[in-house]
């Protein structure tokens, strides 16, 4: 019942997203000017966030399980940051058609990293995964301060490009972006048991079968490689990742089969409503980068909801 | 004796600003062509690295970060520098140094300037000449038929352009066109939409340090529907307020002039 409230809100965000911009469109008389403005920029960029905001959803939801842990997400595990190296060298090298590639690369040289030192002798640890993870998200984030700095005048694109946004949407980013999501998807949805069952200690896991470190090495790369396509395309989107998933469980729904398809839908409808504020929000066709939204709302509805059922649901159930 | 009194007289004779500035650093490269035209030269001891025209002074930083260390050691009298935020005026006692702080967002914000520094460098003559050959400069832009209108990229993703607060709106207003961008910012973060809408004649866009490599406007997916012209430009001489402002006015002007048969 509830995953049909879901597709209910995504519908109704995305036609209050197209139907709302920086310039007013009746979407049933359109003319040839407000109709290129619909197909080529708002339509692509909507439908771009929705598919960000889920795969982010997506990455977070899989990073929590690999690390058996609730604060995981695509910035401790240190992808999003080392995507982001890669994304800012290609802004340094002035090749910003290859950003994506770039942010692929660093988001695979950081998932790289995490998993070797998280490893010992074909057995990953969760716990020095998130070590590594965030040992890894500071290292980058130094060497991209370090970057911005010798870019001297060119440190202000660095930092609004870093900040996020979808100004970039054009239709074969989408449908990569779509096939990626599609696939990752379909690839975990066969697991949703194996996923719940990690959830308890490795030992029980294995009693029921499962190769726990092959899980966790393909869940880690899955959702890495989500979280490069999202900062390669998008820049750095804070919080999605974190907040979809535990809206989701705090809602009542843990098991994987109906954790998993929510937070594709709920972290859609996230991003594409995050993006539609920071698309109208301030006057004369000015723009909000969409990080700061995601961080600013997502922050203050999370913590209003851990302040209010933190009795019930952390401490003293 | 003869001598002497030649070496005197002729030592009267020379400019009186070589005598009265002290040791100046510019942290602005945008002013160094302006202080090589006021004759003050070799007063100049240290520039940012990025200084083309003092090329043989001490290096001091970039301009937005500048060492200190460095610059208290040349132990200077006069710091020309862009904005309170790149050198706080806190650091006058510190350094025990005058600053000068340059930043002009309109043409004659720039002629102001030069007359300011002029002054302050004792070369008041020399800067009214310069303004002169200034203005006269601009007396060579020529009327346009009809306004062409203009926006400015400063960066393509995302996308930025040039708002009123910016000397890229002086020079386009200056060559007879409008700023479609009316908001009073330096930058503007746009949307594309808007842009599209507006349906500019002409699209400026720069490339420089922060738009680097930016793709053709005329081949953006989301600019398909755009009739405008484009134009790119230098973002070293279109985007940093100084003498070649006025070249660059003159430029857009001529470049407008070929938009209106």
């Amino acid at each position: 019942m509830k995953m049909i409230g879901f597709i209910a809100i995504l519908l109704i965000v995305f036609l209050v997203s197209i139907s709302m911009g920086a310039v007013e469109i009746n979407p049933f008389n359109m003319t040839d000017l407000e109709q290129s403005i619909m197909l080529r920029v708002r339509l692509p960029r909507v439908l771009m966030a929705g598919l960000i905001g889920a795969a982010l959803a997506l990455s977070g939801v899989l990073f929590q399980y690999v690390m058996k842990n609730p604060l995981a997400d695509s910035f401790t595990t240190g992808v999003s940051a080392s995507s982001a190296v890669g994304a800012v060298v290609a802004i340094l090298l002035g090749i910003s058609e290859l950003i994506p590639l770039f942010a692929l690369l660093g988001g695979i040289g950081g998932l790289y990293l995490v998993y070797n030192i998280a490893s010992y002798k074909e057995y990953t640890q969760p716990i020095t995964m998130l070590l590594a993870g965030i040992v890894l998200s500071t290292f980058a984030t130094s060497l991209i301060s370090l970057m911005k700095y010798f870019s001297s005048d060119g440190v202000s694109s660095i930092i609004f490009w870093l900040m996020g946004g979808f100004q970039g949407a054009a239709p074969l980013k989408v449908l990569s972006l779509f096939i990626a999501l599609i696939l990752s998807f379909l690839i975990v949805r066969r697991d949703y048991l194996k996923l719940d069952i990690i959830c308890f200690d490795d030992a029980t896991a294995c009693g029921a079968g499962i190769d726990v470190n092959k899980m966790r090495k393909k869940l880690f790369f899955i959702a890495a490689l989500l979280t490069a396509f999202s900062v390669g395309y998008a820049g750095i989107i804070g919080f999605v990742g974190l907040i979809i998933p535990h809206l989701i469980r705090l809602s009542g729904l843990v098991k994987a089969s109906v954790l998993l398809p929510s937070s594709l839908l709920i972290g859609a409808s996230f991003m594409m409503a995050a993006d539609l504020i920071a698309r109208i929000i301030l006057r004369n066709g000015q723009e909000l980068p969409v990080g700061i939204i995601t961080s600013t709302v997502g922050g203050i509805f999370f913590m209003y909801l851990l302040m209010k059922r933190k009795k019930e649901l952390y401490y003293f159930s | 004796m003869k001598i002497r009194l030649i070496v005197i007289i002729c030592l009267l004779l020379l400019p009186v600003n070589l005598y009265a500035a002290g040791k100046i650093i510019v942290l602005y490269p945008a002013v160094s062509p302006i202080l090589s035209e006021l004759g003050v030269t070799k007063q100049v001891v240290g520039t940012t690295s990025s200084d083309e025209t003092f090329k043989d002074t001490v290096k001091v930083g970039s301009h937005l970060k500048p060492n200190i260390e460095i610059i208290t050691s040349l132990k200077p009298d006069l710091i020309i520098a862009g904005s309170k935020m790149t050198w706080p005026e806190e650091m006058r006692k510190s350094i025990n140094s005058e600053v000068f702080y340059y930043n002009p967002k309109t043409l004659n914000e720039i002629l102001e300037k030069i007359t300011e520094l002029g002054i302050l460098l004792n070369a008041p003559a020399q800067a009214a000449k310069l303004n002169e050959k200034l203005k006269a400069q601009l007396s060579a832009i020529k009327p346009i038929s009809k306004k062409i209108t203009v926006i400015y990229e400063v960066t393509e993703n995302p996308l930025r352009t040039a708002g009123i607060d910016s000397i890229e709106n002086s020079i386009i207003e200056t060559a007879g066109g409008i700023n479609l961008i009316k908001i009073e910012k330096k930058n503007v973060p746009i949307s594309i939409e808007k842009v599209i809408e507006l349906n500019p004649d002409l699209y400026i866009y720069q490339i420089g340090p922060m738009n680097k490599s930016p793709q053709k406007p005329q081949d953006r997916y989301q600019f398909k529907s755009l009739k405008s012209k484009f134009l790119s430009v230098n973002e070293l001489e279109f985007a940093r307020p100084g003498i070649n402002s006025f070249d660059e006015t003159i430029k857009l002007n001529k470049f407008f002039q070929g938009l209106c048969p």
